[in-house]
């Protein structure tokens, strides 16, 4: 027999999203959205998606793509999730991909890839509920995330249906702090990144949790989207805006618990958004391969605690991760230091590997697309060592007459991720190479220095 | 490339302290040059970036869900003008 789980396990007259502004061609007005009205507008996308196989998930309306997310699964179609939007990532997933199509609400699309948007799709309320929840088998390949955002060529990572309802469970016991209610989420990632699919994507299909369909970004923003919540409030986010949200006034605003992930959190940052929103804030340690596997509270703790279903194993200086409900292990891209049975320390990363903003790069293969670019003599892009809240990449390149910074700036920007497209780009007149060629870091640093203005 | 008035500079120089642009000095940003895509190659996370250095200069607390915050963060000149109707 076929094991299946369901496409939502929640009650269906449950409240399963809220939304802070109307979407009128699926008849909704702001407010609450139960299970029987989603489950309505899965059914109808569904059955307006074509014959195909992949579906490019880039709706950026998180209702939007909560309905597309799983109409595409009740298909038994494959969500593909990259991190980027742009045309050039779409050409490549079409080219990788048999069958594919793009599910959007309002972005370029690079013809001649079929694609629905689902602004233009007129749907009504007028719902059966004598359907039921439909049941999903749990070898179905529900979607395919990918993990390098640094080029398009990154390593696919496949969800199953049982991953994604199993690590789910886990995650809702570790990060939510106990209630009966239904909790109310804002979330300010994308719902296309690990993070955001796994919070505000997955924990309201599968969890008493309530997602909205927005993703704000400036602090006021999210104050204003927080208020506009019942209570009790969670919000999911990530260290740059919990930054940006700190010194901002929230007096008015309690929340049940504040998640964060994607990138370290400074323990005083945690300190403070703990007092601003009298809640606990709990720190996120995951990866795209693995999902979340830790937690902690950075106010008061240092070590992470790993979640129990999933399991460590060291091998020298390297850590493999495995869990019944992945298909297969990983290596850690930390290194960590196991301080108990449940208990470790993060200890950075690998070298070649930069995070920006939550995306993580191979800085072999940035350095890889700017080679490729035809006006270079000669370049390289670094990671410099700064004090900036953010730090961004650097080049440093020699240009062929008639290429200019901005030429090479734009070939970056359709080749990678606008997060990994190097700022500073200095242009000089040559690499302070050895003679036998190489590019020493000290003498990069030293040149870099000597550059900044 | 249009001449920048004192405000616009000023407006350039908090720019170039709020995001580190090493490779370009505050005199030099056009002030009718995109800030986002082509031109500076901005993107969201320096939206952020720039709205708290205003928040803090200016007193401003900008709004992704207004128009007139999107239509300001179009070039020099309308992050300018948008702060200055605001202050």
């Amino acid at each position: 027999m076929v094991k299946t789980f369901p496409l939502v396990r929640r009650g269906q007259n449950e409240v399963i999203a809220y939304l802070l502004k109307p979407i009128a061609n699926f008849g909704l007005a702001a407010g609450k959205v139960d299970v029987n009205t989603f489950l309505s507008h899965v059914r109808a996308v569904a059955a307006a998606l074509g014959e195909g196989k992949h579906a490019i998930n880039m709706c950026d309306n998180r209702y939007l793509f909560l309905v597309s997310f799983c109409a595409v699964v009740l298909r038994r179609h494959i969500n593909l999730l990259p991190a980027t939007k742009n045309t050039f990532t779409q050409h490549q997933l079409n080219e990788a991909y048999a069958d594919t199509y793009i599910i959007h609400d309002g972005v370029d699309i690079a013809t001649p890839i079929p694609s629905i948007d689902l602004r233009k799709l007129t749907l009504n309320n007028a719902h059966d509920s004598s359907l039921g929840i439909p049941q999903i088998p749990n070898k179905h390949l529900a979607c395919i995330t990918f993990t390098s955002g640094s080029t398009g060529q990154s390593k696919p990572i496949l969800k199953y249906w049982r991953t994604l309802h199993c690590s789910t469970a886990i995650n809702y016991r570790y990060m939510i702090p106990k209630t009966d209610n239904t909790i109310f989420q804002l979330a300010t990632m994308p719902a296309q990144h690990m993070w955001g699919l796994e919070t505000s994507i997955l924990m309201p299909l599968f969890e008493n949790v309530c997602m909205s369909d927005v993703k704000p970004l400036f602090p006021q923003d999210i104050f204003d989207s927080l208020r506009s919540l019942p209570a009790p409030r969670l919000l999911v986010s990530t260290p740059i805006h919990l930054r940006a949200i700190s010194v901002g006034s929230a007096d008015d605003l309690s929340l049940h618990a504040v998640l964060c992930a994607t990138s370290p959190l400074a323990p005083d940052l945690a300190q403070e958004i703990e007092l601003k929103f009298a809640a606990p804030l709990l720190e996120v340690y995951g990866c795209s391969e693995v999902g979340s596997m830790a937690v902690r509270e950075t106010a008061r703790e240092r070590n992470w605690l790993r979640f129990d279903d999933i399991h460590f194993e060291k091998d020298g200086e390297d850590t493999v991760v495995s869990a019944k409900h992945l298909p297969e292990s990983t290596l850690l891209q930390d290194n960590i230091d196991i301080i108990d049975e449940q208990h470790f320390t993060l200890r950075g990363r690998t070298t070649d590997l930069v995070k920006i903003a939550g995306k993580r790069g191979s800085l072999f293969e940035i350095n890889q697309v700017l080679l490729q670019f035809k006006g270079l003599v000669d370049g390289i892009v670094i990671y410099p060592n700064t004090n900036n809240a953010i730090t961004r990449l650097c080049a440093i390149v020699a240009l062929k007459p008639g290429y200019d910074k901005l030429t090479l700036r734009r070939f970056l920007r359709e080749h990678l991720d606008s997060a990994f497209v190097p700022r500073p780009i200095h242009v000089v007149d040559t690499l302070p190479r050895e003679s036998n060629g190489k590019l020493l870091k000290t003498r990069v640093e030293d040149l870099l220095k000597s550059l900044k203005k | 490339m249009t001449k920048q008035t004192d405000a616009e500079l000023k407006m350039a120089n908090l720019l170039v302290e709020a995001l580190n642009l090493e490779d370009i000095e505050a005199h030099e940003i056009d002030p009718d040059e995109q800030l986002f895509g082509d031109g500076l190659g901005l993107d969201s996370i320096d939206a952020l970036e720039i709205s708290l250095a205003i928040a803090q200069d200016y007193g401003i607390q900008m709004k992704a869900e207004d128009e007139a915050t999107r239509q300001a963060f179009a070039t020099l000149k309308s992050l300018t003008a948008f702060v200055e109707s605001n202050k």
